[in-house]
């Protein structure tokens, strides 16, 4: 397990990360946008690679799809996770497409038993391909399938069970959910094994009124710090990025973002110890 | 219904040519209808698509202008659905899509091949590369060499003046009106350092680097401009070319030997 605050790797900030030191203990770098042949995006990642420890997080593994996985896809991400050696792996709890087709978007799936065999068995294939646990995030929904016979964190927990694969919690994408199905955070964050989380992420999200969207592009909210305190009480101490995919800011913007995960960690988990 | 039915029916519901909703999302008392909240899927879907290809085809779109190129794009998406994982592949059809959209104005599909295929220099795969000492070694020790051009090394044809366009927009400038060309040329694409880089080729380049990545031997290349360039003085005009070729950084230090 490591310690401290992490940021994803943003081509903006490669520049910054190669020029000097930055105060960020780790970096997430998205999977899919290293698994190409060569250029500058593998000779960036090798050099900043060499000062910081990384981890990695892919898009399109599509562990929920009823095809099974994309061998190639997996190969592909072994080459990678050889070259960059990551602390951990990561994708979504999701469905991107099937027969063949990808729609390059992070869909949720019904929270059934049919549907945790599926992704029972698609876990248990990326971790024998990989050799390591598979780090599953909840994604951020905007519907709900009637045929649904669990919560999402009752399948979550189930799946950690059954396959020992691990979590990471997105705090923003359980609080958008909760809100646009009008759920319980705390329920969530309750609900879920705190052995098996591994990272958290915090964002930003659009408000639209009578729905939030996971859009990645504002700094996080005071609603998401909230439940940010939440979740440090609960699980304790956990790996805490930054996630931002647009809309981008300047390094030392983002790093001041990350000073705040910081501080709250520190007063909420010193005041814990206090107690 | 299953999950197979029910992925089946999410991606052809995101397939259609409008949102229907579906009878499968759960209807929620407060927030958004069902229908609402499909097309948020639907709508994203089709944004993420057209942004994908807004990024790859930068020069196209700024030549067609928003409103031309965002109708394009969003016909394209309707009818092409990507096979890719990689996002970044998912124009791949598009330069042709255009040729088909607009047989009228050709120059537009010229522009985007040549957008594609400098995309794909950018992240295509590394080699080493030749030097003029490496060469000189090669030459020393062996017969019959046949070079290797670089894993990024790719041809376009252009019948129209698409490169001075392609420059204009590069440089801000109003792009020249498009004329046909009186021979059409072929433009040279490959990656240097981590940098795309193109250039047009005379006739006799062209048809250099065609043998050289068919894997003919320097020797035969030589022999095929002698034939096809009876007025060149080939041993010049091959030995300039070699030396372009080492400074460009298109020839890589895997080489075979003649069998």
């Amino acid at each position: 397990m490591t310690s401290g605050f992490g940021l994803g790797l943003r081509t903006e900030h490669y520049n910054d990360f190669l020029a000097e030191p930055q105060p960020v203990e780790w970096l997430e770098v998205i999977s899919d946008n290293y698994m190409v042949d060569g250029g500058k995006p593998l000779a960036m990642l090798d050099q900043i690679r060499a000062n910081y420890p990384m981890v990695m997080h892919g898009v399109s593994m599509s562990i929920g799809s009823i095809n099974g996985l994309d061998k190639e896809y997996l190969r592909k991400l072994k080459i990678l996770e050889q070259r960059v050696e990551p602390m951990w792996v990561s994708d979504h709890l999701c469905w991107s497409g099937v027969h063949g087709r990808n729609m390059h978007d992070l869909l949720p799936l019904p929270y059934t038993q049919e549907a945790l065999q599926v992704v029972k068995h698609n876990v248990e294939q990326a971790q024998e391909v990989l050799q390591r646990p598979l780090v599953l995030e909840n994604v951020s929904s905007y519907v709900e399938y009637e045929s649904s016979e669990m919560t999402e964190w009752e399948f979550l927990a189930e799946i950690c069970q059954v396959t020992g694969c691990r979590l990471l919690l997105d705090i923003n994408n359980i609080y958008v959910s909760a809100f646009n199905h009008d759920f319980s955070p705390t329920s969530f964050i309750e609900g879920v094994p705190v052995e098996s989380v591994t990272q958290f992420h915090l964002a930003g999200h659009l408000n639209n009124g009578d729905h939030l969207i996971d859009t990645h592009d504002h700094p996080v909210c005071d609603d998401v710090w909230d439940l940010y305190r939440q979740a440090l009480l609960h699980f304790g101490y956990v790996p805490t990025m930054i996630e931002r995919d647009d809309n981008i800011p300047s390094l030392p913007e983002l790093i001041a973002e990350l000073d705040m995960a910081r501080a709250i960690a520190d007063d909420v988990l010193n005041t814990k110890i206090a107690l | 219904m299953n999950l197979r039915e029910l992925q089946i029916d999410f991606q052809r519901a995101l397939f259609d040519t409008e949102c229907n909703g579906a009878d499968w999302i759960s209807e929620s008392a407060r927030g958004l209808s069902a229908r609402n909240r499909l097309d948020i899927y639907y709508n994203a879907y089709r944004l993420r698509l057209i942004d994908v290809l807004l990024d790859t085809f930068e020069h196209t779109a700024i030549y067609l202008g928003d409103d031309w190129f965002n109708q394009l794009a969003a016909d394209y998406v309707q009818s092409h659905h990507s096979t890719y994982t990689n996002i970044g592949l998912y124009g791949r059809e598009f330069p042709q899509f255009l040729v088909e959209q607009l047989p009228q104005d050709k120059e537009v599909s010229e522009l985007a091949l040549m957008d594609w295929k400098l995309r794909r220099a950018f992240d295509g795969a590394d080699s080493a590369v030749m030097t003029l000492e490496d060469l000189q070694h090669l030459a020393s020790d062996e017969t019959g060499i046949r070079l290797q051009a670089v894993p990024t090394l790719t041809l376009c044809t252009q019948h129209f003046n698409t490169l001075d366009i392609w420059h204009a927009i590069n440089q801000e400038q109003t792009p020249p009106v498009v004329e046909g060309l009186l021979q059409p040329i072929d433009i040279l694409i490959w990656r240097k350092g981590h940098s795309p880089h193109f250039r047009s080729l005379a006739k006799i380049e062209s048809a250099a680097i065609a043998c050289l990545c068919s894997g003919e031997t320097l020797d035969a290349i030589g022999a095929t401009l002698e034939k096809d360039f009876p007025d060149v003085d080939v041993a010049t005009e091959f030995g300039v070319m070699l030396h372009r070729w080492l400074d460009d950084e298109i020839i890589s230090v895997g080489f075979r030997n003649a069998e």
